[in-house]
C-alpha cells in the first residue's frame, strides 16, 4: 500500500500534473466562492480540457476542481453572508457575524484551517476504508448490487429537500430517462424513435450539465431584470496576520473539528445527504457540546469550524461508495462518475485491483489538492475577494459557451449540444416545479445498475423473485431502503414542529 | 407555491407517466420479465406519484397566494424565452456559421439580455468580450485539446 502511495504521489508531483492540480484548485475555489456557480460546473467546463490528458492528470483535474469548490464556498459564506454553495450555509450562522464583529480575517482563517483539517481526515478515513470495502465488494453479485442501487436510489429521493412525493419522482423520472437506448440483456432498442445518437443512451456529461449548468443561466435570465438585485460588492478586510487566530485557540477547537469530521465522513459515505446536510448536523452538534451555547450565532469560531470541518470531510466521505462501487452520492460525484468513465475507468471493486496505481494517485492528488487549497486560499484571498464581484451577466454566458465545447467534444456531435439545451429546459422546469434536481441526477445514473443486476439476478436464480430477499446483504438494503420509505411518509404525516437555527435563512 | 401552480405540476407528472406508459406499450415483449419490465412498473410510479400529487393538493389547506416578487412578470418571461432562442440559435449556427463566429454572436447578444435592469448595457464591451472568450475559446480547444470544433466558412483560413 506504502509503495502504491508514494508511486501515486510521485505522480501528482510531476510538473504537468502538479500545475493542473495547483489550476484546478484555484478555478474550484472561484466556482465555490462566487453563489450560484457550482462544483458540478467547474468540473463540466474544465471535462473536455481532461479528454486529450491522461487519466491520472484528468482525474487529477477533476479532483483539485471538487476540493477547491467544496472549500470555496467558505469565502462569501463569511465575507457576503451568502453560502457559495449549500454545504457552507452553516458557515453564514456564525462567520458572517464575525465578519460584521471586525473578526473576518479570523473566520476566514479558521474556515481555511479547519477546512484543510476536515479534508485531510476524510482523506485518510478514505484511505483506511475504500480498500477494506472494495474487497468485502468483490464478493457481491447481481443481487447485492441491484439492492444496494435501490437503497441509494430510495435514501436520496426520500431525503432530499422540499416534497417527498416530487422527490421520488424526480428520482424515478431519472430511472427513466435512463431506459432510453438499447436495453440490458435482450438488446431491444427502448424509446429511441429511431435515432441512432442516443443507441447507447444519453450520456451522463450532457444530462447533468444541462440539468445544472443550463438551467442556472436560464434561471439567471429570469432574474436579470428583477428590481432590487443588488450588485455584490467585495467587502474590505484588515490586515491579516498569520491565519488570524492563535494557538489556544487552535488546540480547543481540536474535539470540534475530529467530531465535525466524524459527522462529515459518516453523512458523507450515505448517498444523498451529502455536505449540504453534514455542516449543519454538526452546527447543531457542536452547539450541544459547547460549553458557551449562548454565543453561537453571535459569532464565536465554534460555529464555523463545525461547518467548515464537516463539509469538507465530505470529500473522502463521498469517494468511499463512489469509488468501491461506483456509486455517487450527488450530483458533484455523479459528474466525477463522468469523467471516470470518460477516461475508461469504471469505479467499483475491480478498479482497486486492475488499476490500484490509479487509484492512489487518486488518493496522492487528494492530499496535494487539499494542501493547494490551504496555501491558494490563504495567498490568494484578496484576489477571490475580488473574483466575487465579476458579474454573473458576463460569467454565464461564457460558462455556457464551455458547456456546449464539453457536449460536443463527447463525439464531435452536434447533437449532443442540442441534449443539453432539452435537459437544461428539464432542469428549469424542475426548478420552477420545487422538484430537487439530485435524485433525477441519480436515478439516472443509478437505473442502468438497477435494471441490468436485477435481470442478471433473476437469470442467476432461475427467475426466483424471492432470491432478492434470501441473499442477507440483498435483503438487508432493501428493508433498509422499505424502512426509510415508511419512515418519511411517517415523518411526512406526523405534526412536527420547526427547527430553528441561528441566522438561518429561509 | 400556489395550489393551482401544485395541482399543474401533479396534472404535468401524471401525463408524463401516462406517456412513458404508452410508449412502453409499443415496445415488443419477449416474456414476464424482459426489456419492458422496468418502464412498465417506472410508468405506472410515477403515473401513481402524479395522481398522489393532486389528491395531497386537493386535501391540503393553508395555500399562500404568491408574493408579488414569486410571480413572473412578462419581460422575465419574454428574458427567459429569449435565452433559449438565443441558445437554440447559437446551437443550429454552430455548422454553417462555424464555432467562433456563431459562439462570438451569441455571447454578445447574451451578456446584453442578461445585463440587469440596474445596469446600462455596455455594447463595445460586450463586443470586445464575446469576440476574445470565442476567439480564446476556439484557439484551446483545437489547437491545445485538439478538439475540432467546426471552423464554418473560416475553415480554408484556419492553420
Amino acid at each position: 500500500m506504502l509503495d502504491l502511495l508514494l508511486a501515486g504521489f510521485g505522480n501528482v508531483l510531476s510538473p504537468q500534473i502538479f500545475i493542473l492540480i495547483t489550476l484546478g484548485v484555484a478555478v474550484g475555489i472561484v466556482f465555490g466562492a462566487v453563489p450560484g456557480l457550482t462544483a458540478v460546473m467547474a468540473i463540466a467546463l474544465c471535462l473536455p480540457m481532461t479528454y486529450t490528458l491522461g487519466p491520472a492528470a484528468g482525474i487529477s483535474l477533476l479532483i483539485a476542481l471538487f476540493v477547491g469548490a467544496t472549500s470555496g464556498g467558505l469565502i462569501s459564506a463569511i465575507l457576503l453572508k451568502i453560502p457559495g454553495t449549500p454545504s457552507s450555509i452553516a458557515t453564514t450562522f456564525d462567520g458572517a457575524p464575525m465578519m460584521e464583529n471586525g473578526e473576518g480575517a479570523k473566520a476566514l482563517g479558521v474556515g481555511i484551517v479547519f477546512s484543510f483539517i476536515g479534508t485531510i481526515l476524510s482523506i485518510g478515513a478514505l484511505m483506511f476504508i475504500a480498500p477494506s470495502l472494495a474487497r468485502v465488494a468483490l464478493s457481491f453479485g447481481p443481487h447485492e448490487y441491484f439492492a444496494i442501487a435501490i437503497f441509494s436510489l430510495t435514501l436520496i429521493a426520500t431525503l432530499s429537500s422540499g416534497s417527498m412525493i416530487k422527490g421520488i419522482f424526480a428520482g424515478v423520472a431519472g430511472f427513466a430517462i435512463s431506459t432510453v437506448g438499447i436495453a440490458p440483456v435482450d438488446a431491444i432498442t427502448r424509446f429511441t424513435f429511431g435515432r441512432v445518437e442516443i443507441n447507447a443512451g444519453f450520456s451522463i456529461l450532457t444530462v447533468l450539465v444541462g440539468m445544472f449548468a443550463v438551467a442556472e443561466v436560464i434561471r439567471v435570465a429570469e432574474s436579470a431584470h428583477r428590481k432590487g438585485g443588488a450588485p455584490i460588492t467585495p467587502p474590505l478586510l484588515v490586515k491579516i496576520k498569520g491565519f488570524g487566530f492563535s494557538m489556544a485557540e487552535f488546540l480547543g477547537q481540536i474535539p470540534n473539528a475530529i467530531r465535525s469530521s466524524l459527522i462529515g465522513i459518516s453523512i458523507g459515505i450515505l448517498p444523498g445527504i451529502g455536505a449540504g446536510t453534514s455542516n449543519i448536523i454538526s452546527y447543531i452538534a457542536a452547539k450541544k457540546r459547547s460549553k458557551t451555547p449562548e454565543k453561537f450565532g453571535k459569532g464565536t469560531i465554534e460555529g464555523v469550524v463545525a461547518s467548515e470541518t464537516a463539509n469538507n470531510a465530505g470529500i473522502g466521505g463521498a469517494m468511499i461508495p463512489l469509488l468501491t462501487l461506483g456509486i455517487p452520492g450527488d450530483a458533484v460525484t455523479a459528474i466525477l462518475l463522468g469523467g471516470l468513465m470518460i477516461h475508461g475507468i469504471q469505479p467499483g471493486p475491480m478498479l482497486f485491483i486492475t488499476q490500484g496505481p490509479l487509484v492512489y494517485t487518486i488518493f496522492a492528488a487528494l492530499v496535494v489538492a487539499a494542501i493547494m487549497m490551504l496555501i491558494l486560499e490563504f495567498v490568494g484571498l484578496r484576489l477571490f475577494i475580488k473574483l466575487l464581484a465579476i458579474p454573473k451577466h458576463i460569467l454565464l454566458p461564457i460558462i455556457l459557451v464551455l458547456c456546449a465545447v464539453g457536449a460536443f467534444g463527447l463525439a464531435s456531435r452536434i447533437f449532443d449540444v442540442w441534449t443539453i439545451l432539452a435537459f437544461g429546459i428539464l432542469g428549469y422546469a424542475f426548478v420552477k416545479a420545487g422538484m430537487p434536481t439530485a435524485p433525477f441526477i441519480i436515478g439516472f445514473i443509478l437505473g442502468p445498475m438497477a435494471e441490468t443486476n436485477f435481470r442478471r439476478g433473476l437469470q442467476l436464480s432461475a427467475g426466483d423473485f424471492t432470491g432478492f430477499l434470501t441473499n442477507p446483504i440483498a435483503g438487508t438494503f432493501l428493508a433498509l431502503a422499505a424502512l426509510s420509505i415508511l419512515w418519511q411518509v411517517y415523518v411526512a404525516l406526523r405534526p412536527h414542529k420547526i427547527a430553528t437555527l441561528p441566522n438561518a435563512q429561509d | 407555491m400556489s395550489r393551482n401552480s401544485e395541482l399543474i405540476i401533479g396534472l404535468a407528472m401524471l401525463g408524463a407517466g401516462l406517456g412513458y406508459l404508452y410508449l412502453t406499450m409499443q415496445l415488443p415483449r419477449r416474456g414476464a420479465v424482459d426489456a419492458t419490465f422496468f418502464p412498465y412498473a417506472l410508468g405506472s410510479a410515477m403515473a401513481a406519484l402524479g395522481l398522489l400529487q393532486i389528491l395531497f393538493t386537493l386535501r391540503r389547506s393553508g395555500f399562500l397566494p404568491l408574493a408579488p416578487s414569486e410571480r413572473l412578470q412578462p419581460r422575465q418571461l419574454l428574458t427567459v424565452a429569449a435565452t433559449l432562442g438565443l441558445v437554440a440559435g447559437f446551437i443550429a449556427a454552430l455548422r454553417p456559421l462555424g464555432f467562433p463566429i456563431a459562439a462570438a454572436l451569441f455571447l454578445f447578444a447574451q451578456f446584453w439580455l442578461l445585463t440587469p435592469s440596474t445596469q446600462r448595457p455596455r455594447p463595445i464591451l460586450y463586443a470586445v468580450l464575446a469576440i476574445l472568450s470565442a476567439v480564446v475559446i476556439f484557439v484551446t480547444f483545437r489547437y491545445g485539446f485538439r478538439l475540432m470544433l467546426p471552423g464554418g466558412p473560416l475553415t480554408p483560413y484556419l492553420p
